[in-house]
């Protein structure tokens, strides 16, 4: 293929549909004149261009029902009248659940080494900080989570310009995975890679172009398990 | 046969740009309103290009749910760096993308790949019952689903190039090649069998 085979193929769809200026297009024509592969190339593209149009005038297959609003926007929003009903222990959990991750921290600081198994009391039971397996963040909605993995990757993200470490639950790079992205690294210990760690934060899903993955952001809290 | 006209494929491309804005604003603080016009413009393009992409009606719906489900908790993250159609749009792909990953190769009942509704229109008396729609429709699932994605995005949807590639996450110039090997490859498969390729 030549450089000019390159630059006429690509036009092929737009010259079909009437959009390339007259000078291209009589480019083109001459190119094709004189082309046999890219001559056969356009053929084919032709009959499949009008096979696609047929397709996009097809009745797509109608759903039957689509699903209510209340089945799509996920149980984490909950109406205002059930939410008032859940405010209140849902403040008092939070407010305790802070304590017991500031206990945590402080205990892991003073220790030096982390890496204590977490108990049930550092759950606390309102699941303010709810357990959830790397693997299961595609399909469980919660929002605030702890989630236990292998540091695959350390790496500074130039779009958002935060630190980015990505958690397999495996040590190497193979399996589900999640980003855990710190806003404020100076607040944390960053933890090298290769080592099992616990990671507390929100859980996101980072639908952005080049994206489309799970998260843990902001990372509230690291926690080394073993190096 | 012809083939069924579809009588609502324009897609919902929402009014003023500053409408848009203020509207996934609204809907990122978590207004509920706002969340469900989101739902209500974009569940039928959506649906379009999953039950296109995936062929498979019990399998779109879940499909569906979990692109509302994904685009609602990401909103917040959404830099307006692309129309939130786009946006709903690529999302929708990864998830037919991710689906079909994990499902391995599709097991998909005859009736939803040839659409239960055109099975009286094509059947041939003490023949099969494969008429132009459904081998279309077959000959398009059938392409690997890379390929599948352009055709379904350039014809179902319309979209132009520039708005494939911020979908598909790729360069124009990477849609128009992509798109000649589908329609080439379209064109294989719907040719007449003992036709030399």
């Amino acid at each position: 293929m030549t450089l000019s085979c390159f630059f006429a193929r690509r036009r092929f769809v737009s010259y079909l549909e009437g959009r390339v200026p007259p000078g291209p297009a009589a480019r083109l024509e001459r190119h094709l004149g004189c082309c046999a592969r890219c001559s056969d190339l356009f053929t084919r593209v032709k009959a499949g261009h009008e096979a696609g149009r047929a397709f996009g005038r097809l009745a797509p297959v109608p759903p039957g029902r689509f699903p209510a609003f209340d089945e799509v926007r996920g149980p984490d929003r909950r109406p205002r009248a059930r939410l008032a009903a859940f405010a209140a222990p849902a403040l008092v959990a939070a407010a305790a659940g802070i304590v017991v991750l500031f206990a945590v921290n402080g205990r892991h600081q003073a220790a030096g080494t982390g890496g204590a198994a977490i108990g049930p009391a550092e759950i606390t039971p309102s699941g303010a900080f709810m357990r959830l397996a790397i693997r299961d963040f595609a399909t469980d909605s919660r929002r605030q989570v702890v989630t236990e993995g292998y540091v695959q990757e350390v790496y500074y993200d130039e779009q958002e310009q935060t630190l980015h470490i990505k958690l397999g639950e495996n040590a190497g790079e193979t399996g589900p995975f999640v980003i855990c992205e710190v806003r404020d690294a100076r607040r944390l210990t960053i933890p090298e890679t290769g080592s099992r760690v616990r990671v507390y934060g929100r859980a996101r899903f980072d639908a952005q172009p080049g994206r489309g993955w799970h998260e843990v952001n902001p990372v509230m809290e690291i926690a080394v398990l073993n190096r | 046969m012809p083939p069924e006209v579809s009588s609502e494929r324009a897609l919902p491309r929402t009014g003023p740009a500053d409408r848009e804005t203020s509207l996934i604003l609204a809907a990122s603080r978590g207004d509920e309103a706002a969340l469900r016009e989101i739902y209500r413009t974009y569940r039928e393009p959506v649906w379009r290009v999953i039950v296109s992409l995936v062929g498979d009606v019990p399998q779109a719906q879940d499909i569906l749910q979990n692109v509302f489900f994904k685009a609602f908790r990401g909103l917040s993250g959404f830099r307006f760096r692309s129309a939130l159609f786009t946006w709903m749009y690529r999302i929708a792909c990864n998830e037919c993308r991710n689906h079909l990953r994990r499902r391995g190769p599709a097991t998909v009942p005859l009736e939803t790949i040839l659409g239960s509704r055109y099975e009286a229109d094509s059947a041939v008396p003490g023949g099969g019952s494969s008429g132009p729609a459904d081998t279309l429709r077959a000959a398009v699932r059938d392409l690997p689903f890379k390929l599948r994605e352009v055709v379904v995005l350039k014809y179902r949807e319309d979209l132009s190039y520039e708005e494939m590639s911020r979908v598909l996450g790729c360069p124009p110039g990477t849609v128009a090649s992509r798109l000649n090997r589908a329609l080439s490859e379209l064109e294989l498969r719907l040719r007449p069998r003992g036709e030399a390729r």
